[in-house]
């Protein structure tokens, strides 16, 4: 009798939830544009849209009288998935790739194909120059990327912490070792540097882009036509013996390697750590999450006796997708969310973000005391070079290879710095090669 | 016909029996159909397709270059590569080996032992069950946090325990970072293998436990004489789906350290993603088609063996 | 006497080895109620105060009443309708071994081994018009159990009597009678197992209906958790208490499978 009793009820679930999917959405409530009841999906990697959005797409679905279907991927699933969508042609009518100046040739290949062309739209007035060479590729507008221009990985240390011991900022290498030997004695991790997640401790390496091509001028322009090599840099392989030293002193911890960021805030907030390799938007995580009152502030990260600020146009941007049912209620939609009211909703909503980096001065930023002071000490000359996986191309391809080489050099099974940067040669090689880049032919 | 299925019978079965029998009539050839025609056009279909994609130069820029032909030459450059691929298919195949042993033995044992007369036996089946139910990206979170060297629960526990000198890196020494995986690979497993043995251990006449018992057999000898020949079935079951799934292993070593530190958990599939990752989607399916061809043979031949071995007894 | 040492030997066993399999659960559990910034931690420790909200929000955030909904579709038709489809083709190839049974034997486990490859399923499910369906993404899982449920049901399907199927075609049933009322019954452990199995991975899969569909209506509740983790946005205790909902449904199932998984055939007789 249970048994029986048991089936129905799970073929009346299954029944009942094999129709709900089928039913539900009615569409918004009167027609109030040509697309009412229609469905705009927007495909996405986790962590690029975040609550930000909520509110926007809230009244965007009220103004036009339609639904949006947004569709919120794993980031490591998502590239794949998305290469799959664009090769099926079912992609959503809206996607999202972390842009570069190179990404749009690498990651989307062909954006004639798949890229509704926004050329002359708007908005395009709202991006600054920088970031829009993340945007356009062969002269077309593709891209609209929506992204802060906060200081993104600097270190972000606590000064209070450092005003109560007396500790100065670093300028210099030898400075910053100094520094960190006595936030060691203390009994404090000098660095959080979360190895485990397998992609940040590369940034000390790549954020100093600007100290290479300070030494060598014209290094990222050799590097892209295959007149210089990583291999033999003596300011790269200086980079990565000083992580090694460090990591062998203990600055980043006992074992960096097997530590993810998950604890990060707290170790931050509760002086486990004084220093971390992030945006300035951890600050206001900290406050906001463990109600932290310690001060912070940014410096600029000293390896190699490093000046320069990590310039970086990149950024998750989005792209209409060209094969879209409804083409014109997509450029409706870029249309709308470049409105200021809807910018600002997406600044005041967001939890890391402090300023859009768009070009409307009815926007009510809310930079950071800590970002203005920081900031206002940088010139324009610190700020010439981008980040060295954005200036240079194929190298962010191959971030992670990068880290794994990082980490065997420092554990001692790769024992020399020149073969991890030899590596990195050899699959820009390969990846040019693909390309038919014919600076490799 | 319920009083026949309610009758009691023998445990041999009379082969020639069935002959009697209009055997096409009873064993009707469309009970196949639904499953076949499934399995043609929605797996096997696409998955050579698949595979056919490891004969040409399909990458990120085969929607603007098109996709070619290339015959052979990704799987020339596979086994001419100066890539370190040899270190993967090594690791592949320990993996494999190791992660079956640490799984198979100790669940058979707990199946026996869950299998007999053990009050609650219900409850610790389930419980011991539920850690196949996660996903694999979830136990990485949670894995990698109870691993954590300062703050992990594990060297928490051991330093509670006053066991200080057993602490680890858990998944960052090299030395310890393969123990690692395969005891988290066996927390995942030992339930999903246990309950197969556990399907197989149902079919064995209690009966011929009692006979063996009234011969004064130990519990080794009542295993190695009575239950093992009897779950043959179960025992290859477990074997080919240990095997290929230890082949073919990727999630768990990605979600705890993506092949690393540095290179050193790198396995086969891990290099196929790296490179299916970078766009050579044309050399990491050729990749995936050496590991299959691999597996298939393997499996094939165990298959083989252990049913000839059932044929005899 | 030493049958009692030995039945406490045995629970002394259990109960560790279920501490031991327990203690992350414990811990999903116990963070599941903590703050954001505390569960970050992952302690055992009890939470400092006791949110039981985040489950609330974590339903309608992850919109997991919908994700059930399809995740339940999902495994509940493609297990039912799979298995015992397979159970229908094992039972032929086992009891009628001609030639071209054992190559279609041999033909489907081959399926074992083969990798998935999405870009090629989607192309043809598109070809059928399933695309971005229910019906698809239950067809093609169905599709891939096919060689795990053919191979594990024949494989036990021996040890039921021939003799059974010749008394029940004595007394009249058909195929279709023979199978449901005589042999189906008997092979219920068998069954329940693959079930259970099947109704596990199908559960925890996201990766299918993720590339096969175009709309989030169609994802499984599992795809939800991602809703709560990204770069920037550790909501730990969010993740955990969708895990535990997750978790649910499918200790349920097991609980009510595994009845039937016990002592379905003792002592060579038949139960019930």
């Amino acid at each position: 009798m249970k048994k029986r009793i048991f089936a129905a009820l799970l073929c009346a679930s299954m029944v009942t939830a094999a129709f709900t999917g089928c039913s539900g959405d009615s569409g918004g409530d009167s027609a109030k544009s040509e697309w009412a009841g229609e469905t705009l999906s927007i495909l996405v990697s986790s962590g690029w849209m975040d609550n930000r959005w909520d509110d926007v797409l809230e009244s965007f679905e009220e103004e036009y009288g339609v639904t949006v279907d947004l569709q919120t991927i794993p980031a490591d699933q998502y590239p794949d998935l998305l290469q799959s969508k664009l090769t099926t042609d079912s992609c959503a009518d809206v996607f999202w790739i972390q842009s570069n100046p190179f990404a749009i040739e690498s990651v989307i290949v062909n954006p004639e194909e798949y890229c509704i062309d926004f050329s002359g739209a708007e908005w395009e007035s709202l991006i600054p120059e920088a970031r829009l060479s993340s945007c356009k590729y062969e002269d077309k507008l593709y891209g609209l990327q929506i992204y802060n221009n906060s200081p993104d990985c600097v270190m972000v240390y606590n000064k209070s912490m450092f005003e109560e011991h007396g500790w100065e900022v670093p300028a210099t290498y030898d400075e910053f070792k100094e520094l960190c030997g006595e936030i060691l004695d203390e009994g404090i991790t000098p660095w959080y540097m979360p190895g485990a997640d397998g992609w940040q401790h590369q940034l000390t390496f790549f954020q100093i882009g600007g100290v290479y091509e300070q030494a060598q001028p014209g290094l990222y322009e050799a590097l892209n036509t295959n007149q210089a090599t990583f291999a033999g840099n003596e300011q790269m392989i200086t980079a990565l013996e000083q992580f090694k030293e460090f990591s062998d002193l203990g600055y980043f911890g006992e074992d960096w390697i097997g530590t993810d960021s998950s604890n990060l805030i707290n170790a931050m907030a509760e002086r486990e750590a004084a220093m971390v390799i992030s945006g300035s938007g951890v600050i206001k995580q900290i406050r906001d999450d463990t109600g932290s009152e310690d001060e912070f502030g940014m410096f600029l990260e000293p390896f190699v006796d490093n000046q320069t600020f990590p310039t970086n146009p990149s950024g998750p941007t989005m792209f209409g997708y060209n094969k879209s049912e409804h083409p014109d209620l997509v450029k409706e939609y870029f249309n709308f969310v470049t409105k200021t009211e809807n910018l600002q909703s997406i600044l005041d909503n967001s939890p890391t973000w402090t300023n859009l980096d768009i070009l409307d001065d009815n926007l009510e930023q809310h930079w950071l005391p800590e970002e203005e002071e920081f900031m206002s000490q940088i010139t324009d000359e610190q700020k010439a070079t981008p980040v060295l996986q954005t200036g240079t191309k194929y190298t962010n391809d191959y971030w992670n290879q990068f880290g794994q080489d990082m980490v065997a050099y420092v554990q001692g099974t790769i024992d020399d710095p020149n073969v991890v940067l030899e590596n990195m040669d050899k699959n820009r090689a390969e990846a040019a090669k693909t390309a038919n880049d014919p600076n490799w032919q | 016909m319920f009083s026949v299925s309610k009758t009691e019978y023998g445990i041999f079965i009379l082969k020639e029996s069935g002959d009697r029998m209009k055997k096409k009539k009873v064993y009707p050839w469309w009970f196949l159909i639904i499953p076949l025609v499934f399995y043609v056009c929605f797996f096997l279909l696409p998955s050579l397709l698949g595979v056919g994609f490891s004969f040409t130069d399909w990458s990120s820029r085969s929607a603007v270059d098109g996709t070619h032909f290339v015959g052979l030459q990704n799987y020339i450059e596979i086994f001419t590569s100066d890539e370190n691929y040899a270190a993967g298919i090594g690791h592949t195949l320990m993996f494999t080996v190791i992660s079956n042993i640490v799984k198979l033995i100790p669940a058979l044992l707990l199946a026996v032992m869950l299998q007999e007369g053990l009050k609650g036996k219900g409850l610790y089946r389930t419980i011991l069950y539920l850690p196949s139910i996660l996903p694999f990206v979830i136990i990485g979170i949670i894995f990698r946090s109870i691993f954590n060297f300062d703050h992990g629960l594990l060297n928490m526990i051991l330093e509670g325990l006053h066991l200080e000198f057993l602490q680890q890196k858990w998944l960052s020494d090299l030395n310890v970072v393969w123990k690692s995986i395969f005891s988290v690979d066996a927390w995942r497993g030992i339930g999903y293998c246990m309950t197969i043995f556990l399907a197989g251990l149902q079919t064995i006449p209690k009966s011929l436990y009692e006979a063996a018992e009234i011969d004064g057999a130990n519990f080794w000898q009542r295993l190695r004489y009575v239950t093992l020949p009897m779950i043959s079935g179960a025992v290859m079951i477990n074997l080919v789906f240990g095997i290929t799934y230890g082949l073919k292993a990727f999630d768990i070593v990605y979600v705890l350290t993506n092949g690393g530190p540095g290179h050193a958990t790198e396995l086969l599939t891990t290099y196929s993603f790296q490179m299916y990752s970078t766009g050579n989607y044309g050399m990491s399916t050729a990749m995936n088609a050496v590991l299959l061809f691999i597996t298939a043979v393997i499996g094939i031949i165990i298959v083989k063996v252990m049913s000839k071995k059932e044929v005899q007894q | 006497m030493k049958k009692k040492a030995v039945q406490l030997t045995k629970h002394i066993i259990c109960i560790i080895l279920c501490l031991i399999v327990i203690m992350p659960f414990y811990m999903v559990l116990i963070n599941s109620f903590k703050p954001k910034a505390e569960a970050a931690k992952m302690t055992l420790a009890l939470p400092t105060e006791w949110h039981f909200e985040t489950y609330l929000e974590v339903i309608d955030d992850g919109n997991l009443i919908q994700g059930f909904l399809n995740s339940l579709t999902y495994a509940g038709i493609a297990t039912i309708v799979g298995v015992l489809g397979c159970a229908m083709a094992a039972f032929v190839m086992a009891r009628n071994r001609t030639k071209i049974n054992s190559f279609l034997y041999y033909f489907i486990i081959c399926g074992l081994f083969f990798p998935v490859n999405y870009v090629t399923l989607v192309r043809v499910l598109q070809t059928f018009q399933l695309a971005n369906t229910k019906p698809g993404i239950i067809i093609a899982f169905i599709s891939s159990m096919i060689p795990f449920c053919v191979f594990t049901i024949r494989n036990f399907i021996s040890s039921i009597p021939v003799e059974l199927d010749e008394a029940a075609v004595i007394d009249g049933c058909g195929p279709l009678t023979l199978f449901f009322r005589v042999i189906a019954p008997l092979m219920k452990p068998t069954l329940v197992t693959c079930f259970i199995l099947q109704f596990m991975g199908i559960w925890s899969d996201f990766m299918t209906p993720l590339y096969l569909s175009n709309s989030s209506k169609l994802y499984p509740m599992t795809m939800a958790v991602y809703q709560f983790f990204g770069k920037n946005k550790n909501a730990w205790n969010a993740v955990f208490a969708d895990i535990i909902l997750t978790c649910i449904p499918v200790v349920i199932v097991y609980l009510i499978g595994q009845k039937y998984i016990v002592g379905g055939m003792t002592a060579g007789g038949v139960k019930e």
